[in-house]
């Protein structure tokens, strides 16, 4: 299962539309989830509308949240979207063996069954997740809320029985014309996860779309990624297309 | 992800099962969960609580492990789940739901504020045996947290809400934040007994040193939060000083599951000194201490007369 968690706090400004790169995402089987890191005030009407509509097209979820709650939302969404992702397998399996693909409309016994194999699939099925993270001057306050709910989220996946892997992506890159970084390839570890953000320099772009573009991109070559992992912590090895 | 519910159900309404036709009387709002609410309905002049959820999966999901703790019970246990369908809500829209026993009773805090803290010992012992029950038949609770227990009379306790039961050596499957091993850099969020233990720690800090705890919350930095953190409360704090050394080994997952950790606690109570130091009201404590400022002022007044 591959997913994509998006974190922003506000619209993006550069680019290729994140609603259309994001229902690219979900036609190569990724789901695309989004949160909004509000601050003392708001994202804007603009900004929660796009962060909604970047998730219902890219076949996720989206919730605004505020700084305290980063780490708990983090990890429920991702956790919600794989049984979401097995749950419309299952429904498509269900689809042809029953001529009606919803759970809802099988009798509650039939129902405890079908859960059951959504649970335990949920459970050990391997799992990957790439975190995008908005690197605009704004976000630079919340960063530490971020790193935290990474490791959060790190901790939450590796209590699952089947693999789990995470990569960390940020946006804008802090050269001109690089859409977006990989700060962390995929790994199972906690370590190297923490102080992935301090150093980076803010940017003064939104480019949302190129970079769910980018992520996309270094799912399709999954060999090229695990390749750059050599660069020992992962530090700003940029990766470049 | 949304928790924000639609379905509204209104007291005096009757709602019907779909598939079994079962007939249900709302009567009012027992509670709200991490995934339904929960509301006291009426059957044939018995009272039942019934659950009711957003999603069907989510809610089932739940109903298979009561399920199968219900299966794993001895006989000569009351049962627990009744009936499982789906109604059809105000809007129109299907809710699956399902209906249990109707516990009588306040939850933890409440109950302790009610009826003093001289419960507490007592209250813990009977939901370390609750949680013992549990870890025997292969489940960890999960989301263990003062809202999660009922306590009827004379310390009877009851575990609800079992959305996060999960079985062990799985992911918990629903926690909350500061109960959390996790959170507090002690473990991982695998199921064992040692978690549930976890969270029992925390939910004695809760009790007592309500404020403080919230306190080390809004102020530690995510890498320095610790047990020793959490120790250091209990350390301070009159009520928990004697379980002190208990909680340590609570937190440190010391304890090989619940049953043993009920002993530890039961040797404990029959300590004096556990009841005595929480059996010391504190407005006697501070009307010690206004007497013994009272007399020191009048010594000094009048050595100061003497001299």
């Amino acid at each position: 299962m591959k997913q994509i968690l998006l974190i922003t706090d506000g619209c993006s400004n550069v680019g290729l539309s994140p609603v259309v790169a994001a229902a690219h995402a979900q036609s190569d089987g990724i789901s695309v989830n989004v949160v909004g890191v509000l601050d003392h005030g708001d994202v804007g009407e603009l900004g929660a509308a796009e962060i909604d509509e970047i998730a219902r097209a890219g076949g996720g979820l989206s919730r605004m949240v505020n700084m305290r709650q980063l780490s708990q939302t983090v990890q429920m969404m991702t956790r919600k979207t794989v049984v979401q992702t097995i749950q419309l397998a299952v429904q498509k399996e269900l689809k042809q063996v029953l001529g009606n693909g919803s759970i809802e409309a099988l009798p509650p016994e039939k129902r405890a069954d079908v859960v059951r194999v959504i649970d335990e699939l949920g459970e050990t099925s391997s799992l990957q997740v790439a975190l995008l993270i908005d690197a605009s001057a704004s976000m630079k306050p919340k960063l530490a809320a971020v790193e935290e709910a990474i490791r959060d989220l790190m901790l939450s996946l590796q209590a699952r029985q089947g693999k789990s892997e995470i990569s960390v992506f940020h946006f804008p890159g802090s050269r001109h014309g690089d859409d977006c970084v990989m700060d962390l390839g995929w790994t199972s570890h906690l370590n190297g996860v923490h102080g992935i953000f301090p150093r980076l320099q803010m940017g003064g772009t939104t480019p949302t779309g190129p970079a769910i573009m980018h992520v996309i991109d270094f799912y399709r070559q999954g060999d090229y990624g695990r390749q750059s992992r050599d660069g020992t912590d992962g530090m700003m090895s940029d990766y470049v297309v | 992800m949304t928790t924000s519910f639609k379905v509204d159900l209104r007291r005096g309404m009757v709602v019907t099962g779909k598939w079994k036709q079962g007939r249900y009387r709302v009567e009012r709002l027992l509670g709200e969960g991490a995934n339904g609410k929960v509301y006291l309905v009426q059957r044939d002049r018995s009272w039942y609580a019934l659950k009711v959820g957003m999603d069907a999966v989510d809610l089932q999901s739940e109903i298979n492990v009561l399920q199968s703790i219900a299966k794993q019970k001895q006989h000569g246990h009351e049962p627990f789940l009744f009936d499982v369908d789906d109604l059809y809500g105000p809007d129109g829209r299907e809710y699956p739901f399902y209906i249990m026993r109707y516990v009588l009773g306040s939850t933890l805090g409440d109950y302790l504020k009610q009826k003093g803290p001289e419960w507490f010992p007592l209250v813990g012992l009977n939901l370390l045996g609750k949680l013992a029950k549990l870890h025997q038949a292969g489940w960890v609770f999960g989301d263990l947290k003062v809202e999660n227990v009922l306590v009827a009379d004379y310390g009877h306790v009851e575990l609800v809400d079992y959305g996060g039961v999960t079985g062990v050596g799985k992911g918990i499957r629903q926690f909350t934040e500061i109960y959390d091993r996790g959170y507090w850099n002690e473990g991982s969020r695998s199921a064992d007994p040692g978690y549930d233990l976890f969270s029992f720690g925390v939910l004695c800090l809760k009790l007592h040193e309500s404020k403080r705890l919230h306190q080390l919350t809004m102020e530690l930095l995510p890498q320095n939060r610790s047990a020793g953190e959490l120790i250091q409360i209990a350390e301070l704090s009159p009520a928990l000083k004697p379980i002190a050394g208990w909680l340590r080994k609570a937190f440190a997952g010391q304890f090989t599951d619940a049953s043993d950790a009920s002993a530890a606690w039961r040797a404990l109570m029959h300590r004096r000194d556990t009841h005595r130091s929480s059996a010391t009201p504190g407005w006697l404590k501070g009307l010690v201490a206004a007497s013994a400022v009272l007399l020191g002022t009048s010594v000094y007044w009048l050595l100061r007369n003497v001299l």
